[in-house]
């Protein structure tokens, strides 16, 4: 693992003037999204499945900053994704019939969705904070152990909130997201977390991650590191729950359970501990593959009953996914590398020509 | 001339009935070469551990610069000025030579932000932030930051005979260089009192010698005081003004080698008291 080539690798090119460096990555995808977003603008389907891909894509690359790179181990993360679908939910619901008249419809609405988004965001980095501090302070797996328990806690106590629509679900958050917005989350998540990575914060998660004793000795703040990690992760987790309230049609504790942070988890394991882009491959893959599935079988005529059941059968196909990856590459697809680091060794040929 | 950078007075610690180490006394200025050796067992990596602040003296104060370090986290208490290796080697082994030497060297840095008295963690707090964003934000003071701990650890990688592993990964390189690299780590921090643990272990003669060399080298070229730990006799007596003895956390002799090595309680710890009867008593 080079965590000084990151610098380089996202720093673009010279030339450019330093004061925009910083932001030019966000320069050149805003265009791109907006065309994006034009393009779907007539395929619903498409655009859902891109949502849930995105969504899918934020949960692992943020998961990623604290079991990846910090090696601690958290299995909640679906309970920072609830805080955040609920909190912005909610924000949506009472922000509803408000808007800015001097501006277009869809961008106020647009500016109403950043808001209840950075409303969840922070409440589940708060809520990360709270659940952070007293267990990173201790070594090992008390972590997992807590964030198992912050999942179940916050799973219960939204069953039984009346604000938040107990069991039934919240229904009737504005449908406002767009995948030019669930782009730029992305977009942003994977810009934050390389970005660490190359920078001193990040070699000193990577520091934690391989030997936390002599981290500590070499001056390594570690505890407030973890917590840092954890904090930004569960923003990000937050954020991502925000963007599915606002496209499902309804969001409901059964959505939030351990399945679906067990799901995160093998984003994560699968794509390899420590790599950005080895998250962002298994998130994808993992979204696509039960659709994959069910239009297969669809397409074989069966439709209610198999089609159905591919999504109960996805617990145990994800298990032994696991378990076949345990056995023949357990540092998972990409190791701690990027993908632009494996693929050129994959490749032996065209390493000459870059 | 100042004080100690160094201190321990009446150190004991104890870890359930047993008594790790007892009444532990050390003082090291700027530019002391001292020893701690002792059988095995005997307390020594105890005593290393007291000091940095991985372990709580049950009795006794440590003081680093004068400062009582006592309850003190040991990132702190590395950022006052100690530093250490360890005796089985914990380098990050998944990073590379230069990175590991660049973790180091950022814990200094953020020695500015972390001092003491009121307001300071405040302060240091929002200049955290502060670092944050500028590392997101890839600010030219940061691009600028980053490429002085580039040469700050390749001068040191330099010092220590490593350059040509720049870019290796710590799990990869030979043993000899491994320990080699723990070093130029632990100066990463700019500490004022080194503390090695066994740093010749696993070396082999010549490897020994050109240790020997490189530790006083180190001293004076960066004005440390170091404290070594080492079972090798020939490498501790060859280099070391002081020595202190621990057997089963006592301290039972200290002074120059030479006095060190007639004394008869040593020879006892090492050698048994048969050894003694039958040679009929120390040299």
């Amino acid at each position: 693992m080079q965590t000084a080539s990151a610098v380089s690798g996202s720093g673009g090119s010279s030339g450019v003037p330093a004061s925009l460096r910083g932001i030019l990555p966000v320069l050149v995808a805003l265009p791109v999204l907006l065309v994006l977003e034009w393009l779907l603008s007539n395929s619903p389907f498409a655009s859902y499945l891109l949502s849930i891909m995105a969504v899918n894509i934020i949960l692992a690359v943020s998961l990623n900053i604290v079991n990846g790179m910090t090696g601690q181990f958290s299995i909640g993360h679906a309970g920072f994704m609830a805080v955040g679908a609920y909190l912005a939910g909610v924000t949506s619901l009472a922000l509803k019939d408000v808007a800015l008249s001097f501006l277009p419809v869809a961008v106020s609405d647009q500016v109403f969705l950043v808001v209840a988004l950075l409303a969840g965001g922070i409440s589940a980095a708060l809520a990360g904070f709270l659940v952070g501090l007293p267990s990173l302070r201790l070594r090992g797996d008390y972590l997992a152990i807590v964030t198992l328990g912050f999942g179940e806690i916050i799973r219960v106590v939204v069953t039984n909130t009346e604000a938040f629509g107990r069991a039934l679900g919240l229904s009737g958050i504005p449908q406002t997201s767009t995948v030019a917005m669930v782009g730029f989350w992305v977009f942003l998540v994977v810009l934050v977390s390389r970005r660490i990575a190359g920078s001193s914060h990040g070699r000193s998660l990577w520091a934690i991650r391989e030997d936390e004793v002599a981290a500590e000795a070499m001056g390594v703040n570690t505890t407030g590191y973890k917590v840092r990690a954890f904090v930004i992760s569960s923003f990000f987790a937050g954020i991502a729950g925000g963007l599915f309230a606002h496209f499902v049609p309804i969001i409901n504790p059964g959505s939030f359970t351990f399945v679906k942070s067990m799901e995160i988890v093998v984003m994560v394991v699968l794509g390899g501990l420590g790599s950005t882009t080895g998250a962002i491959v298994a998130a994808v893959f993992l979204t696509l593959l039960p659709e994959a599935l069910r239009s297969a079988f669809a397409a074989f005529g069966s439709e209610s009953t198999l089609a159905q059941q591919v999504d109960q059968i996805r617990m145990p196909v994800y298990g032994l996914l696991l378990v076949v990856l345990m056995l023949s590459r357990p540092q998972g697809l990409f190791g701690t590398k990027e993908l632009w680091e494996v693929i050129p060794r994959w490749i032996p040929r065209r390493r000459k020509g870059m | 001339m100042s004080g100690p950078l160094l201190e321990a007075v009446g150190v004991s610690i104890q870890f359930g009935g047993l008594k790790a180490l007892s009444d532990f006394n050390l003082a090291i200025h700027k530019g002391d070469l001292q020893g701690l050796i002792g059988p095995n067992g005997a307390g020594k990596t105890t005593a290393f551990n007291v000091l940095t602040g991985v372990y709580q003296p049950t009795q006794g104060e440590v003081r680093v610069s004068g400062l009582r370090v006592n309850g003190r986290l040991p990132h702190q208490i590395n950022h006052l000025g100690l530093a250490r290796t360890f005796q089985n080697i914990r380098l990050f082994r998944a990073l590379t030579a230069l990175d590991n030497v660049k973790v180091a060297c950022r814990g200094q840095a953020a020695l500015h932000v972390e001092g003491v008295g009121p307001g300071a963690k405040f302060r240091g707090a929002l200049r955290n932030y502060r670092d944050w964003w500028r590392a997101l934000m890839l600010t030219p003071g940061f691009l600028a930051e980053e490429r002085e701990l580039t040469r700050q650890a390749e001068h040191l990688l330099e010092v220590m005979g490593l350059s040509h592993r720049r870019d290796e990964e710590a799990r990869n390189l030979p043993y000899g260089e491994q320990r080699r690299l723990e070093i130029a780590r632990a100066l990463g921090t700019r500490p004022k009192v080194l503390l090695l643990d066994e740093p010749a272990a696993g070396m082999n003669t010549r490897e020994k010698a050109d240790l020997m060399v490189l530790i006083r080298k180190l001293r004076d070229e960066f004005d440390l005081g170091i404290l070594v730990i080492e079972h090798d006799m020939k490498l501790v007596m060859g280099i070391c003004e002081k020595i202190t003895v621990l057997d089963h956390g006592e301290t039972i002799a200290r002074g120059a080698p030479a006095e060190v090595r007639s004394d008869r309680k040593v020879i006892e710890a090492y050698l048994g008291d048969s050894y003694l009867e039958s040679h009929g008593g120390a040299a």
